[in-house]
């Protein structure tokens, strides 16, 4: 991951806005898993998991999302996710609105 | 190895939202920024110029008339094919979900194209109806699984596509043609198998029947004993399918019949997912008689639930698939052929294949269009590279006049699809009438097409 993207990543998680869309994309896609914790996913609004995913900095988190990482499905089944949307999920799943 | 986790209740999510704070309501701006495309397992990449994802059929016509160069539509991104990656526009259907309409007396129903299979059937039993048969996976869109005449397994049973009673189109230019059998009927029967590049989908009706029950069987028996009863277990049983345990004698079978007992879950079954993550660490040279040895040990499991929820899987494991369907006759032998050389080659892989039937259909590109045939599916871990078994296997396939499944892995050309599809031909032409720009065409369909 070359510097410019991660500063991308890293701006879409400080300017991430939890709009009626991003929800309305949060509720068909990732509340699939992380909402009941499916294959291990960090659980909506558990800090502490959220924390431990995060100790390795928004880009890597970012990147994992988008390309899939262990049972992390590629883009988590949002196809019209953009990186502002995935920030923004992130954000919100992890307390951090 | 069969995990039955389900989605949480709507009430639930909707008390999640009313904790959240009030959030104003996003502009409907359809055409979004640019973020990289991938497909579930990570394998196949784009970076599409943008995502279209239209509210209605409306905003979907707009923006075909609006835009110019490349468009691919995507549904829930689970083909393992190059069939969606683009340059030019993604076109996401999650907007355009739900029922539609429903007739009780034709036992028939419409739902928008971008719905999910695993909201389809809770729709449609709310309406008194439910689908013949659903795939493994259901988290495909209602577009992506009939395009590319994905299927379940069952001898009196079809694919997907077999039960699509019309659909509505959008074409490249934007205009909207509701097709079915009476209206149109060439252009009904190339559009059900369409891999996403004669127009855009966004409504699809169903033949559906009453919801039902299945009861759940699972057990492990000898392969070839199996295969021996294979015509008697798939008329016995409504769904019936194997999955060969690689290396071993030994194979998973699942069965589902339909009954009218209690509903009473299948038990979790984490012990055969212990099982596999057992195998797939034991060196590959002593794995076959690993399995055969802790064979008999594995129970047999029973339960019953209504139909979508027997039929269907999350699968949590990444993976990248090839399949080949096959003319019933030949697939006995296909398969012992695959799994002795896997065998013989030492291939180190470990997710059981999986062995199914589907009855005939007449949709031109079906793999199943003049007769019933029988799949063999190949399964590789995301993490791995997959081409040491598929690039072993592939050939055999073609040696038994396989038919490569449109959304997994293979590597047919024009050249050879031609003489295993019948209709590619007559389908070709109607492509290039109704996208003579050839807007809707990537490499990968340009190699399948010729064009």
């Amino acid at each position: 991951m070359t510097e410019a993207t991660a500063e991308i990543y890293a701006t879409a998680f400080r300017q991430a806005a939890v709009t009626t869309a991003v929800q309305q994309k949060w509720t068909r896609s990732c509340a699939l898993c992380h909402v009941n914790g499916e294959g291990g996913a960090p659980r909506m609004g558990d800090v502490e998991a959220w924390a431990e995913r995060r100790k390795g900095g928004d880009a890597i988190l970012m990147k994992r999302t988008l390309e899939g990482f262990n049972r992390m499905p590629a883009l988590g089944y949002c196809m019209d996710c953009e990186i502002d949307d995935f920030a923004a999920m992130i954000n919100m799943m992890a307390g951090q609105p | 190895m069969i995990n039955r986790r389900r989605f949480m209740a709507s009430t639930v999510l909707a008390a999640l939202w009313s904790s959240l704070p009030s959030m104003g309501r996003a502009a409907a701006a359809p055409v979004v920024a640019k973020t990289p495309w991938h497909n579930w397992s990570g394998y196949l990449s784009a970076n599409p110029l943008g995502r279209i994802a239209p509210h209605n059929e409306d905003e979907l016509v707009s923006a075909l008339r609006s835009t110019s160069g490349a468009i691919r539509p995507v549904g829930a991104g689970h083909s393992f094919s190059p069939l969606v990656p683009t340059d030019g526009h993604l076109i996401v259907l999650d907007n355009l979900s739900g029922l539609v309409s429903h007739d009780a007396d034709k036992m028939t129903a419409e739902l928008f194209a971008g719905t999910r299979l695993s909201d389809a059937g809770r729709l449609l039993n709310s309406v008194g109806q439910g689908m013949f048969n659903l795939p493994d996976i259901d988290r495909q869109t209602l577009a992506g699984a009939v395009s590319t005449s994905t299927h379940g397994t069952g001898r009196a049973l079809k694919s997907l596509s077999g039960y699509v009673t019309s659909l509505r189109l959008v074409t490249p230019a934007g205009d909207v043609l509701d097709l079915d059998a009476d209206n149109d009927s060439d252009l009904f029967d190339a559009a059900r198998v369409s891999l996403g590049c004669l127009g855009i989908i966004t409504r699809i009706g169903f033949k559906n029947r009453a919801p039902f029950k299945l009861r759940s069987r699972t057990w492990v028996e000898k392969t070839e004993a199996v295969i021996d009863q294979w015509e008697a277990l798939a008329i016995q049983w409504q769904h019936f399918e194997i999955m060969p345990l690689l290396h071993s004698d030994y194979s998973f079978i699942i069965a589902h019949q339909e009954t009218d007992a209690p509903i009473s879950p299948l038990l979790e079954e984490d012990d055969n997912g212990e099982l596999l993550a057992l195998f797939d660490v034991t060196p590959v040279a002593m794995r076959g008689a690993l399995i055969n040895l802790l064979a008999a040990d594995i129970e047999p499991n029973e339960g019953v639930d209504t139909s979508f929820k027997a039929l269907t899987n999350l699968r949590f494991d990444r993976f990248n698939e090839m399949e080949y369907s096959l003319l019933a006759a030949k697939g006995p032998e296909c398969l012992m052929e695959i799994l002795q050389t896997i065998k013989d080659q030492g291939i180190d892989v470990s997710i059981p294949l999986e062995y199914r039937v589907i009855a005939e259909d007449d949709a031109w590109l079906s793999m199943f269009y003049n007769g019933p045939r029988v799949s063999i599916s190949l399964h590789r871990l995301a993490q791995y590279d997959y081409s040491p078994l598929f690039d072993a296997i592939e050939p055999i396939f073609w040696k038994y006049g396989g038919r490569p499944h449109w959304g997994k892995v293979h590597s047919l050309g024009y050249a050879q699809l031609r003489s295993l599809y019948p209709k590619l031909d007559a389908f070709i032409t109607l492509q290039k009438e109704l996208d003579p720009q050839g807007r809707m065409l990537n490499p990968h369909l340009r190699q399948i097409l010729g064009r």
